[in-house]
């Protein structure tokens, strides 16, 4: 099958939507709305193009080639278009991103940028003041809404529904400006997926309390600690503390998903309750040791108990949050040290 | 550090600097001397080296801007105007033309408070304090100006990438029109202190003399070349902001002693004053920024109230933007001579090099052949009369 994208002919494949096409042969389309995962959502109106023999622009997210297909992309009546749909989003926008969580990796901004580097998007001024609504509560206490900021492109409601399958959360369109809501707020699992695709700042984390801007932040690439899947997720680190769990989609086993551990269970790396020392019950009071005395205390007492009741008095329970090979060695130890085959595990937490 | 000279027999190794009033901030000298009469000297520098030139090429176009101010802090607005006019040329940005008019009445308000900050400090330097007290009278009106429009005193950053950051006020107007009016008067008033005092003559006259073929040879620039006679000006030979439109002279001197570089400067606040006078007379209408959404920052006020602006303001001081690749040179007649800026860019957001040439880096290099053979208290007098600024020698 052949088609022409600005002059351009290539052989396709049936079945591609022309955004598909262009982005295998890097030809640039602006999406807001368009996420690989889930069918096409549509509410953008900033991936449109021209399709000769067509009156109206279509939309390249949910439009299929067909053979002989004259596409366009970047015509005067193409771009106005997209103009007039970004405008549009931006005439109800708060000016926010100074206090904005996203603000350096916010779609809104890129494609603002973008769209207008030679000249303004908008010939009046857009925009509503500053902080115009506070936040309002949500499905889970992990993610904080600001409905002002919402684009409402419909991502969080259709990966909610279509991949995590939930159906969490619905667009309410009562009022002056319609907003996302969490009607079935029950069926939440706190998975945070709706957190991760929301390509503004209208789905913000609330879990930590320091927020680092893009440019600020160091990413570590790491596995979760937390259950046997491994996920492959990312540290956001700023001023030394972890402050944010990212994803990348392109990454096995997880591709970008993630569960409610994953993603907002990351303060105890830097909390100060975290234990650091050995600890042992003097006169019912913890009370800091060395690890020469812990350990000495520890082998008296198996060994006492050995003796006197026998090695299935003993029995040893290991983490999950340690690797394969430390447990490899702690159940080595418990069946040829101890002599007992008590072994478990806690496989989740 | 092993010293350059080598002490013979009679001979005196002196240190003068790095912390001496007269060496302007902290330049170092080392002296040989030989009774009263200096046999050689070698400036040593680098004392107030910051890494501007390197710091540059970590920080994006916009935030360089600020670091100009820091080059020769007695003119931050004529190092503002030398650093946007490159990067402007780099990008292929036209400036409005009220923002050029603009942008000569600073570059020339900058020129007059330097040399009047200099006239002041060396007449200090070489004892005589009545005359600091006048300078610096009228070099506050321009501070106090350069604080109406900015806000800052010495650390503008007015002069911006694709303009200037705002557009004058008609009290700035009226306080400009004042100065201008009643500046040539007190020029009369510095030169009645000076031009014929017979100690200034002494000091001055035939002192440190630097012939018309070193100034030449050594590549100095500004006072010091024209003082040494050489009809030399950039505002002239590669016009910039539409100088070629007013009409001012060139003075230059026939000695190239320290009087001559008084006299010099002192005539360059005269043509200052005359090409003000113009500006003011023709300053058009308009906007004060170029429309380049990508590269120049959105009016402050725009960004309170209007989200594209906001979020373009945004984008741009966080360093979204892309420069063209290349390279470029550009530089203007700073009140101390030629200051440019070579500017590689490799198409991101920070240069690749930011080289600066300094005139105060080389016109102190000519010190040597003023003042080798002369006595050591003309050093003070040679050191202060070519105007140096540490801050631009050392970078
Ligand atoms: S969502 Fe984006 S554009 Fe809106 S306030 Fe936040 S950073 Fe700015
Ligand atoms: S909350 Fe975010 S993802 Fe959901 S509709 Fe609004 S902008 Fe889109």
């Amino acid at each position: 099958m052949l088609v022409k994208i600005n002059g351009q002919e290539y052989e396709v494949d049936q079945g591609t939507t022309i955004l598909q096409i262009a982005r295998e042969k890097g030809i640039y389309i602006p999406t807001l709305c368009y996420l690989e995962r889930v069918s096409p959502i549509g509410s953008c109106g900033l991936c449109v193009v021209e399709v000769e023999g067509q009156d109206e622009l279509v939309q390249a997210c949910n439009t299929y080639v067909e053979d002989g297909m004259v596409i366009n992309t970047d015509t005067p009546s193409v771009k106005a278009a997209r103009k007039a749909a970004l405008e549009k989003i931006l005439e109800k926008h708060p000016l926010d991103c100074p206090v904005c969580d996203k603000a350096g990796e916010c779609k809104l901004q890129d494609l603002v940028y973008e769209l207008g580097y030679e000249e303004r998007i908008s010939h009046k001024v857009v925009g509503i003041p500053l902080l115009k609504e506070p936040p309002v509560s949500y499905s889970t206490p992990g993610i904080k809404y600001y409905p002002s900021r919402c684009v409402l492109c419909q991502r969080c409601v259709t990966i909610c529904s279509e991949y995590v399958g939930r159906e969490v959360l619905v667009v309410n369109e009562e009022g002056d400006k319609p907003r996302i809501e969490p009607l079935y707020a029950d069926r939440c699992i706190s998975c945070g997926e709706c957190l991760a695709v929301c390509p503004v700042g209208a789905l913000t984390e609330n879990v930590s309390p320091l927020k680092v801007r893009p440019w600020q932040k160091k990413v570590s690439r790491t596995v979760c600690p937390y259950c046997g899947v491994g996920c492959v997720l990312e540290l956001n680190v700023g001023d030394n503390r972890v402050v944010k769990v990212t994803v990348d989609e392109s990454i096995p086993p997880n591709y970008g998903t993630l569960c409610v551990k994953g993603r907002f269970g990351f303060e105890f790396i830097n909390s100060e309750k975290r234990l650091k020392r050995p600890l042992i019950r003097k006169n019912d009071e913890f009370q800091e040791v060395s690890w020469d005395e812990a350990l000495d205390f520890v082998a008296e007492k198996l060994t006492a108990i050995k003796e006197s009741a026998g090695p299935d008095a003993i029995a040893g329970l290991a983490s999950a949050k340690c690797t394969n090979e430390d447990n490899y060695v702690f159940q080595k130890f418990m069946r040829a040290v101890i002599g007992t085959n008590n072994v478990d595990h806690c496989a989740r937490l | 550090m092993t010293l350059p000279l080598k002490k013979e027999r009679d001979e005196m190794i002196l240190n003068m600097g790095p912390q001496h009033p007269a060496t302007h901030g902290v330049l170092r000298l080392l002296l040989e001397l030989e009774g009263e009469v200096v046999k050689k000297v070698v400036p040593i520098i680098g004392y107030l080296h910051r890494g501007i030139e390197k710091l540059g090429e970590e920080r994006t176009y916009i935030q360089n801007l600020v670091l100009t101010d820091r080059l020769d802090y007695t003119a931050a607005m004529s190092n503002n105007l030398s650093y946007a006019l490159a990067v402007e040329r780099l990008c292929g940005i036209e400036v409005p033309e009220r923002a050029r008019v603009i942008r000569v009445i600073m570059a020339e308000l900058a020129r007059i408070a330097a040399h009047l900050l200099w006239i002041g400090t060396y007449a200090l330097d070489i004892g005589a304090i009545t005359p600091f007290f006048y300078c610096f009278r009228e070099r506050e009106k321009i501070m106090d100006m350069f604080e109406m429009v900015s806000g800052q005193r010495l650390t503008p950053s007015y002069i911006c990438i694709g303009g200037v950051r705002k557009d004058i006020t008609p009290t700035f107007l009226e306080a400009l029109r004042n100065f201008t009016d009643t500046f040539e008067s007190y020029i009369l008033d510095y030169e009645g202190l000076l031009s014929k005092n017979p100690i200034w003559l002494a000091r001055t006259r035939d002192v440190a003399v630097l012939s018309k073929e070193d100034a030449i040879n050594w590549g100095t620039t500004g006072p010091v070349l024209r003082a040494s006679g050489v009809q030399f000006d950039f505002r002239r030979a590669t016009p910039y902001c539409g100088y070629e439109n007013y009409e001012f002279e060139i003075p230059y001197g026939t000695r190239g002693d320290c009087y001559d570089r008084y006299r010099v400067r002192m005539e360059e606040l005269r043509q200052s004053n005359r090409i003000l006078k113009q500006a003011l007379n023709n300053l058009p209408d308009g906007p004060v920024l170029a429309d380049v959404p990508y590269i120049v920052m959105p009016d402050k006020s725009q960004v309170l109230t209007d989200i594209e602006a906001l979020i373009k303001h945004f984008k741009i001081a966080s360093g979204a933007f892309q420069i063209p690749k290349g390279e470029v040179y550009s530089s203007i007649e700073n009140p101390k001579g030629e200051l440019g800026f070579y500017i590689v860019s490799d198409g991101s957001s920070r240069p690749y090099r930011m080289r600066i040439k300094s005139s105060c880096f080389v016109n102190l290099s000519a010190l040597p052949f003023m003042v080798e053979g002369q006595m050591v208290a003309d050093v003070v007098a040679a050191v202060g009369s070519i105007d140096i600024v540490l801050g631009e020698v050392d970078r």
